[in-house]
């Protein structure tokens, strides 16, 4: 870390530079609107408070997920505090796909609400690694916010996209 | 197939999840900070008040009540009111995690960890327990005080162990679901090694 480097200049570089992502972050973890956005707020003041213990050790960018996606996996367990598990791990998300026809959609925005309605299914550790990848992240780069070997968010990835391929596009002429 | 241009796909779909996601700059976070603070502030007030109330309401009952059973209870609930006073000071000291410092798959299961073990009594049991026989006991000479008052006395003094056995069965429950979600995350992580 620059030793010049403040606590509210660093938070001001970090949502300049990833405001967007993060708000696709929590969009992930929050289905409704509102509360996507306290959700949001949430990871924006954990990051902001994060920055006076921020020592350089990592790169901003892993520092900036690892603080959003800690929170927001803390926000996901204790909404479903007294309904666990809501979130699927992603054998029985395949499971309950292969008994379920979906519309293949053909509106842009009804694309989008379904890839989010899919990724909100995921457990918070593979919605993880596949928000990371859809931000354009290298197995590297999700291994060190993870903590998982590369390889193994690799290997996950791939059947993390399997999952979301065949949710995609169940009920189109080359399904299954 | 479509496996082999989704990834593609999916990436310019996921850019499109567009909320124009609010700003926050570092004085409105820092306002935000300071309400939250005085959130947790005047609850822990809250809790210290309310303590001190039974402490002192039990102390009193201690001189007013001439009755072995009731004394020993009303010592138990000032034992019960320093515990709490105990309880929050700890709360309070309570060290905030370290988001950042920590990995995934860490800090998810650390906190599935946490969840489970609140659930299954490392702290809700004591807790429980150290209500049963305070509640009891003091009903129990309350009871034989006023014979009057009897029967209701015996149905309150029932209510709390009835209500604490249901919620350490249904903690202990949504410990056993925690638990599976641990061991799910682990198998997870080992089938992918």
């Amino acid at each position: 870390m620059d030793g010049t480097a403040s606590q509210d200049e660093l938070y001001q570089k970090a949502a300049e530079d990833y405001g967007q992502a993060l708000g696709r972050l929590a969009r992930a973890y929050e289905a409704d609107a509102d509360r996507s956005r306290d959700l949001l707020q949430e990871i924006h003041l954990a990051l902001w408070r994060s920055f006076e213990k921020f020592e350089g050790r990592c790169s901003l960018r892993t520092w900036i997920y690892r603080v959003a996606h800690n929170v927001a996996t803390s926000y996901v367990i204790r909404q479903n505090k007294r309904n666990p598990p809501a979130f699927l791990t992603l054998e029985e998300a395949e499971a309950e796909c292969d008994h379920q026809s979906v519309e293949a959609s053909a509106d842009r925005q009804q694309s989008v609400t379904r890839l989010l309605a899919l990724i909100q299914r995921l457990e918070p550790m593979d919605r993880q690694l596949i928000v990371a990848y859809l931000e354009g992240m290298d197995a590297e780069s999700i291994a060190e916010i993870t903590g998982l070997s590369a390889a193994n968010v690799w290997t996950k990835i791939h059947r993390i996209k399997n999952f979301l391929t065949r949710q995609f596009y169940a009920g189109g002429p080359d399904a299954r | 197939m479509h496996g082999e241009h989704l990834p593609d796909d999916l990436r310019i779909l996921w850019k499109e999840v567009g909320m124009n996601p609010p700003k926050f700059s570092p004085d409105q976070l820092r306002d935000e900070m300071g309400r939250l603070q005085a959130g947790r502030r005047r609850k822990y007030v809250t809790g210290v008040v309310g303590a001190w109330i039974l402490l002192a309401a039990f102390a009193l009952c201690f001189f007013a009540f001439d009755n072995t059973l009731t004394r020993v209870g009303s010592i138990l609930w000032v034992l019960v009111g320093g515990l709490m006073l105990v309880e929050l000071r700890r709360g309070r000291a309570r060290v905030i995690p370290d988001v950042g410092g920590t990995d995934g798959v860490r800090y998810y299961r650390a906190e599935l960890e946490r969840q489970r073990d609140c659930c299954r009594g490392r702290r809700l049991l004591p807790r429980l327990l150290m209500l049963v026989p305070p509640w009891i006991l003091f009903n129990v000479g309350f009871a034989q005080i006023h014979p009057e008052l009897a029967l209701f006395m015996w149905f309150d003094g029932a209510t709390l162990p009835v209500a604490a056995a249901v919620a350490v069965w249904l903690n202990s429950r949504l410990a056993r679901k925690y638990q599976r979600r641990i061991d799910a995350l682990d198998a997870s992580l080992k089938s992918t090694e």
